[in-house]
Formats: C-alpha cells, sequence, structure tokens
C-alpha cells in the first residue's frame, strides 16, 4: 500500500537531489569582484626541504621545432633515473598561443598542468593572473645550477627581482638564405650586412628565382611579425615604446614602418609575403631567402633539396640587433608544493648541459646554457652544421632586449601584427596602420599592467 | 512505493468514492504525477540548467565585467563592454562580414541545395552513388575540411590555380587580398553544406504526391510550371525548416574560419562568432568577449522570433 507522506517525501528527495546537483554543477569559480587589483600574489615560503617530489607530473608543450619525439626521449631518460616520478607530456597546442589559451582557460579548473610552456609574449601575462610561481627558491634548494644559465635568456623571465620561468626552447630570428643561389647569382657566401646591400643584390637574385618568387619573403602573423620587425624598426632607430611609453608615433619608428612598406610595395620593392610559412616558400626554392626562427633551422636543413646558409639579421642605418624569443617553462602556481618540487626537479634536467645540447641539435634552437654552448656536443654540432652556430654567437653580439609593449602589454603582440599587416597587405601608411592601434595598446596597459606595478 | 502502486490506473482500482475520498485521490494522483515528472524530464532539465541556461547566464553577469582570462580579480563595469562594442571601429566590419557571409552561404546553399536535389531525383544511373557522394563532405570535420581547401586555394601551388589556368585565368590572393579570403571561407562553407540541403530537399521533392504531378502534366504544364506552382509550394516547410536551421548554423560557424584564416587577414574573415573566440582567447578579454556573445545570442533569438512570426505564415502545410 502507498503512502502519501512517502510519495511527497520521496518527490522533496528527488527534487532536492536534482536542484543540489544543479546548484553545485553551477557553483564554478568565477574572478571576485570589486578588488581593483589582486596586488601581490600571497607568497608563503615553502620550505622545500620538508616536500618530497611528487609521484605524477603534468607538462603541457606545443612540442617546439617539432621536438615531441626528442621530448618523449628526454623524458623518458629523466624517468629513468627518477623511477619514482613520472611525466605526462600533453600536446596542448600548436603554438604558443594555442598553449596559453589552454592554460589561461584552464585557471580555476583541476586541470592545470604542472609545467607549462610560457613563450615571450606570454610568461608576464600569466605572472599578472597569478598562475605561475617564481623559480628561484625552489631551485636553489634542488641544486640546480641557475648561474649557467645564459644570463641574456634566463634574465629575460626577472620581474620583481624573481624569474618566473626557465629558458627552453630558444631562440633568435635568423636570416636564411639559398647558397646554391647565392652562387649562381655571383654574390659572396654570406648574408648581407645591411638591409641596403640586400637591396642591392636582390638585382642579380632576381634572376635566379622563379617568376612567381622573390629575392626575399617573409610571412605574416601573431607572435611572429611583430618579433622580426623589432629588428627592422630598430635598424631605423626607432622602438615600439620606451619602456611602457608607446613611441610609435616618433620619426624612427615611421622610417621603420616606411621601410617594411618599401620592402613590398613600390618600384625597388623585392619581398613577398608568403601565403603560409616563409620556411616553406624557401625550402622549395620559390624565395631566395627569408627571415626564421633558430626554431626552424633543423627543418629546414632536412626539407630544402640545396644547401641552407645562415647569416645575422642585417643591419639599418642606425644598426639593429636582433631580439631573442622562443619559449621557457614556468610552473604553475596552483599545483602541490609536492607537484611543483617535481616539476622543478624535471625543468632542471630538461634543460641540464647535456640535454639543452641534446635538444639544441634536435631542433635548432640554442643551448640555454653557458656551459653547454662549448660542450663537446655542440661542438660536434656547430662542425658538422655550422649554422647551428649563428645564433648563438648572434645572441652574444647582437641581442637586445625586446621592447616592453610587445612582450609585457597582453593583446600587444597581436595588435602591432595587425599594423604590420596593414602596411605590408594593403600597402597602409605607417603612420595610419600606427594611429590606429596606439589607443588600444594604451587602453591594454592601463587596464591590465598599470595597477599590478 | 512499488512501481505497480503508482502504475495501477486509480479509477480501475477504485469503484466510486466520496468525495473527500475523491479529493485525496486527486492530489495523490497529481503528486505521482509529478514524481514521474522530475523522474523522467529531471536529469533533462538539470543538464540543460547547466550545459546551457547556467553558462548563458553567467555569460549576461561576465559581460558587465571587465575580465581578463585566467585572472582572479574582475572589475565591474555595468555596460561599459557594450558601449566599447557598439562605438569600436572594428564592429562595423565584423557586423558586415557576419551578413554577408550568413546571407551568401544560406542562399547559396539553399539555392544550389535545392538544384542538386532536383538533380538527383532524376531517375539516373548510380543515382545512390551519387547521392552518397554529395552528402559525404557534410560529416567530414569542418577542420580537416578547411585545411584541405587551405592546399587547394594556394595561390602558388594549389589545385584552383591550376584549374583557373585552364581557362586562362590567374589565381587571386585567396589568403592575402580582400576580399578573397571571405569568398574562399565561403565556397568551402557552401561546398561542405550542401549535401546536407541537398538531402532534405530530396526527402521533401519525394514526398510531393505523385497525382499532384500527374494531374499536372494532364493538364499541359511545362516542368518549369510544375516545379513554380507545385513542387515548390509544397516544400515550403522544408525550406523554412532549412532557413532557421542553416542560419542558426551559419552564424555560429567556426571551424572552416579558425582552421583557414584565423579571422584575418586584418579581421577581413572575422566574424561575431569568431570574434567571441578572438576576444576572449587571444586577447584574454573575457568580460568584452561575453558582451560580444551576448550581442550574438540576440541576434540569433530575433532571427529565429521573425521567422517564426512573419516567414511561417507563408509556409504551405499540405
Amino acid at each position: 500500500m502507498s503512502h502519501p507522506r512517502k510519495h511527497r517525501r520521496a518527490t522533496a528527495a528527488l527534487a532536492a537531489t536534482i536542484a543540489g546537483t544543479t546548484l553545485a554543477l553551477t557553483a564554478c569559480g568565477g574572478p571576485s569582484v570589486g578588488a581593483e587589483t589582486s596586488g601581490e600574489a600571497t607568497t608563503e615560503t615553502t620550505d622545500w626541504s620538508q616536500v618530497e617530489p611528487a609521484s605524477e607530473i603534468t607538462w603541457w608543450s606545443n612540442h617546439p621545432g617539432q621536438s615531441q619525439a626528442v621530448e618523449e626521449e628526454l623524458i623518458a631518460a629523466f624517468e629513468a633515473e627518477n623511477p619514482d616520478i613520472t611525466v605526462n607530456l600533453v600536446t596542448a597546442g600548436a603554438n604558443y598561443d594555442e598553449v596559453a589559451q589552454r592554460f589561461q582557460a584552464s585557471s580555476q579548473t583541476d586541470e592545470t598542468p604542472d609545467l607549462v610552456i610560457a613563450s615571450d609574449v606570454w610568461w608576464f601575462r600569466y605572472h599578472l593572473n597569478d598562475q605561475i610561481m617564481p623559480l628561484d627558491d625552489v631551485f636553489e634548494a634542488i641544486d640546480a645550477d641557475a648561474d649557467d644559465l645564459q644570463p641574456g635568456l634566463y634574465g629575460d623571465y626577472e620581474y620583481d627581482g624573481q624569474h618566473w620561468a626557465a629558458p627552453y626552447a630558444r631562440s633568435t630570428p635568423l636570416f636564411y638564405y639559398n647558397k646554391d643561389m647565392w652562387a649562381a647569382a655571383g654574390l659572396p657566401d654570406e648574408g648581407p650586412e645591411t638591409w641596403e646591400q640586400l637591396q642591392e643584390w636582390s638585382a642579380s637574385l632576381e634572376a635566379q628565382v622563379p617568376a612567381e618568387g622573390s629575392p626575399f619573403g617573409l610571412s605574416l602573423g601573431t607572435s611572429w611579425s611583430a618579433w622580426w620587425f623589432e629588428n627592422m624598426i630598430w635598424g631605423q632607430g626607432g622602438q615600439y615604446s620606451d619602456e611602457f611609453d608607446v613611441t610609435l608615433d616618433s620619426e624612427e619608428a615611421l622610417a621603420g614602418g616606411e621601410f617594411l612598406r618599401g620592402l613590398f610595395h613600390g618600384d625597388d620593392a623585392i619581398a613577398t609575403v608568403s601565403a603560409d610559412d616563409s620556411m616553406a616558400d624557401f625550402a622549395s626554392g620559390l624565395i631566395a631567402s627569408t627571415i626564421g626562427s633558430t626554431g626552424s633551422l633543423k627543418g629546414a636543413l632536412d626539407a630544402a633539396q640545396f644547401e641552407v646558409g645562415t647569416a645575422y639579421l642585417p643591419d639599418g642605418p642606425q644598426g639593429g640587433g636582433t631580439p631573442t624569443g622562443g619559449t621557457g617553462l614556468a610552473i604553475s602556481s596552483s599545483s602541490t608544493p609536492e607537484e611543483q618540487l617535481a616539476a622543478a626537479m624535471f625543468l632542471n634536467f630538461l634543460t641540464n648541459t647535456e640535454n639543452t645540447a641534446t635538444f639544441s641539435q634536435a631542433t635548432g634552437y640554442m643551448p640555454v646554457r653557458t656551459s653547454a654552448v662549448e660542450s663537446d656536443t655542440m661542438k660536434a654540432v656547430y662542425e658538422s652544421a655550422p649554422q647551428f652556430r649563428t645564433a648563438v654567437d648572434q645572441l652574444a653580439d647582437k641581442a637586445r632586449a625586446q621592447d616592453y609593449i610587445r612582450v609585457f602589454v597582453p593583446g600587444a603582440d597581436a595588435l602591432l601584427t595587425d599594423a604590420i599587416e596593414q602596411i605590408v597587405l594593403e600597402d597602409t601608411d605607417p603612420a595610419a596602420a600606427f594611429e590606429s592601434i596606439t589607443p588600444q595598446i594604451e587602453t591594454a596597459y592601463r587596464e591590465n599592467v598599470e595597477p599590478y606595478l | 512505493m512499488s512501481t505497480a502502486d503508482v502504475l495501477a490506473p486509480p479509477q480501475a482500482a477504485a469503484p466510486p468514492v466520496a468525495p473527500r475520498r475523491r479529493g485525496a485521490l486527486q492530489s495523490r494522483r497529481r503528486r505521482s504525477a509529478l514524481l514521474w515528472f522530475l523522474l523522467l524530464a529531471g536529469p533533462n532539465i538539470a543538464l540543460l540548467l547547466v550545459f546551457v541556461y547556467r553558462p548563458l547566464i553567467e555569460s549576461f553577469y561576465l559581460s558587465t565585467l571587465q575580465w581578463n582570462l585566467g585572472s582572479p580579480v574582475a572589475r565591474q563595469i555595468g555596460l561599459g563592454n557594450y558601449i566599447e562594442l557598439f562605438t569600436s571601429r572594428n564592429f562595423t566590419q565584423v557586423a558586415t562580414t557576419t551578413v554577408v557571409f550568413t546571407v551568401a552561404t544560406v542562399g547559396g546553399a539553399m539555392l544550389l541545395g535545392l538544384g542538386l536535389a532536383v538533380l538527383l531525383n532524376q531517375k539516373l544511373r548510380g543515382r545512390g552513388f551519387a547521392r552518397t557522394v554529395a552528402f559525404a563532405p557534410y560529416v567530414l570535420s569542418g577542420f580537416a575540411v578547411g585545411i584541405l581547401w587551405l592546399f587547394i586555394f594556394d595561390p602558388r601551388y594549389g589545385l584552383m590555380r591550376e584549374v583557373l589556368s585552364w581557362v586562362g585565368a590567374s589565381s587571386p590572393q585567396w589568403y592575402t587580398e580582400r576580399p578573397w579570403p571571405l569568398v574562399m571561407v565561403i565556397i568551402v562553407y557552401l561546398w561542405k553544406n550542401l549535401g546536407y540541403v541537398a538531402l532534405i530537399y530530396l526527402a521533401g521533392l519525394q514526398s510531393v504526391p505523385q497525382d499532384l504531378k500527374d494531374a499536372a502534366a494532364l493538364d499541359g504544364a511545362s516542368s518549369f510550371r510544375t516545379l513554380r506552382s507545385i513542387i515548390l509550394p509544397l516544400l515550403t516547410p522544408t525550406s523554412f525548416f532549412l532557413l532557421v536551421t542553416m542560419m542558426l548554423a551559419s552564424l555560429q560557424s567556426f571551424d572552416i574560419i579558425k582552421a583557414m584564416t584565423q579571422g584575418g587577414p586584418l579581421g577581413s574573415t572575422t566574424t561575431l562568432m569568431y570574434s567571441v573566440y578572438q576576444e576572449s582567447f587571444v586577447n584574454g578579454r573575457a568580460g568584452y568577449a561575453s558582451a560580444v556573445a551576448t550581442v550574438l545570442f540576440l541576434v540569433l533569438l530575433a532571427v529565429t522570433a521573425v521567422q517564426m512570426r512573419f516567414v511561417q505564415r507563408k509556409v504551405h502545410y499540405a
């Protein structure tokens, strides 16, 4: 026999269960509203000597320079040395931007990695969002020789007296040229010292490239164009910003824009835009020279049917220099101390003298330790393929810290890319192109950086 | 409580009863009906609440914040994001691109799809095979389709360049020169969805009664006249269904654009939907992106409401 009471209770219980589940699932985290800034993250210091490394950690990577195989190899070596720690390698995107998007979206969930790719334009945003932790203490605790990391590379991640990432797949842009075409055009076997020289050489290179090709080519895109363009704007004496003050309206910066415009438009234009990747057009012989990342070196050597030459980026009338770039690795602040310790151990292993040399050899990225540059492994590499040496030398001779707004202001890289595309694709007056993005960069700085400084 | 208690039809089990007793019985029945409703519909309602309505409402709320993706803090700015959106330089471009893309893909797919359906409805040899081939692109992943077509459109090595050269035309700069990137994306979207439209139209065509067509033929109607006066009117429910669903799908399309142009160059293929992604994940402006998403939601709502209210009147249900 049924009882109305029981019914009522059952109905109520069911309704409560549904409502409860719904509420529980609904009550996901969101941002806390009201506080102007988060200020400094709660810097509770961990006593690392009391922490045991976790047995399992997760690493989010995009395998820069087609490095998945060598990353897996290095993981296996680490696990052999540390049988109690397992490293899960996750392909978290096809490039730095995709990894960053996923990492940011993962904040406030349980699905965060312990170790994550942190490129030049992203690590500071991770830091602003309190998503990563400083490495100095934990590195000291595990006796990682941080002083041996190339200062120019490790120093890039320093803010507030602490380092927020360690260099991993670090690169500079390189000038790549087709040695066969160079020889056929009667040019010396070297890259041009200045852009002007490339302009002069182009006359004889024109005859060497196919009808659809050009003496020089570049590709566009975020996390890319605004990087190589630093060399050009610096070459004219300009810069994107003086610290955080946007200086795109300066005479020198506009000269940089005009130089870029002249490369692609006008009577003596020597360059074409590559539809997709200029390294592919270079390797197929469509363009005689290009700018590519150090990380593309191994791929280019493998793909090209001709001899590949590498050289420093050319100078402009006011000098030039090269930005450094590529990616470091950062440790998630939301991981447990145990996971953070294990991640630090693995990070230290990945970038030790031997392994950074292995990684460099497999990809073309620069070895991140001073000791590795002169190691036997690298010496042998430079012996057999001297192209690998160019980036390391260029780093020592020509490296210049990137302009603040590109690397520290969220979204500024994409905006700069937009201006560069306007100039390259649509022949827009540089003054108008730069003017169109300046207010947005300034807003982004005011909203997202200034309050945290 | 046993299932039998609930399932047993009470009127069958109980002979006529006194009014008071009947009231109790009725409320018992109501409760048991409610219980069944909750049991059966509850899980679905809960899922809808959690995965549809909650994000929707949360997105309204987020659109009033100045909040960067991943940041633990946010600032309340009321309608600031909406004001910025409607006064931004880019908004006109995004709106125009969205309208062009939607009209071209929906209109194009329906016209070409109808034509294809009429063709596939002929009694020809290999018809089954042709139907399968026509429908196949629809089940492919949009992302994969986008990547494949990128090769085809490559202005230097692509198949399209080859085909165009047969008629003496040179390849446009599909990736870099406006408006070609938008045209390219529209072509691929059409190719992918044509088979679906054709399939639905084909089903509609086959449900047109043969005796009507026979009667028309008897009266000496030309096949064009039959199409215009008999088939098309009878297809209006199909057309209406396609118009609504295709328009919603087109306004929300993302994968092909992401794979082929990433909204570029210079934002020329950035639709409203794509700019939601761009603002939230590329630029990290989750609050602003939520405002764009809310506007998109209102547009979808309005489009659907208008279609339900006005277009449906013209639909001829047989």
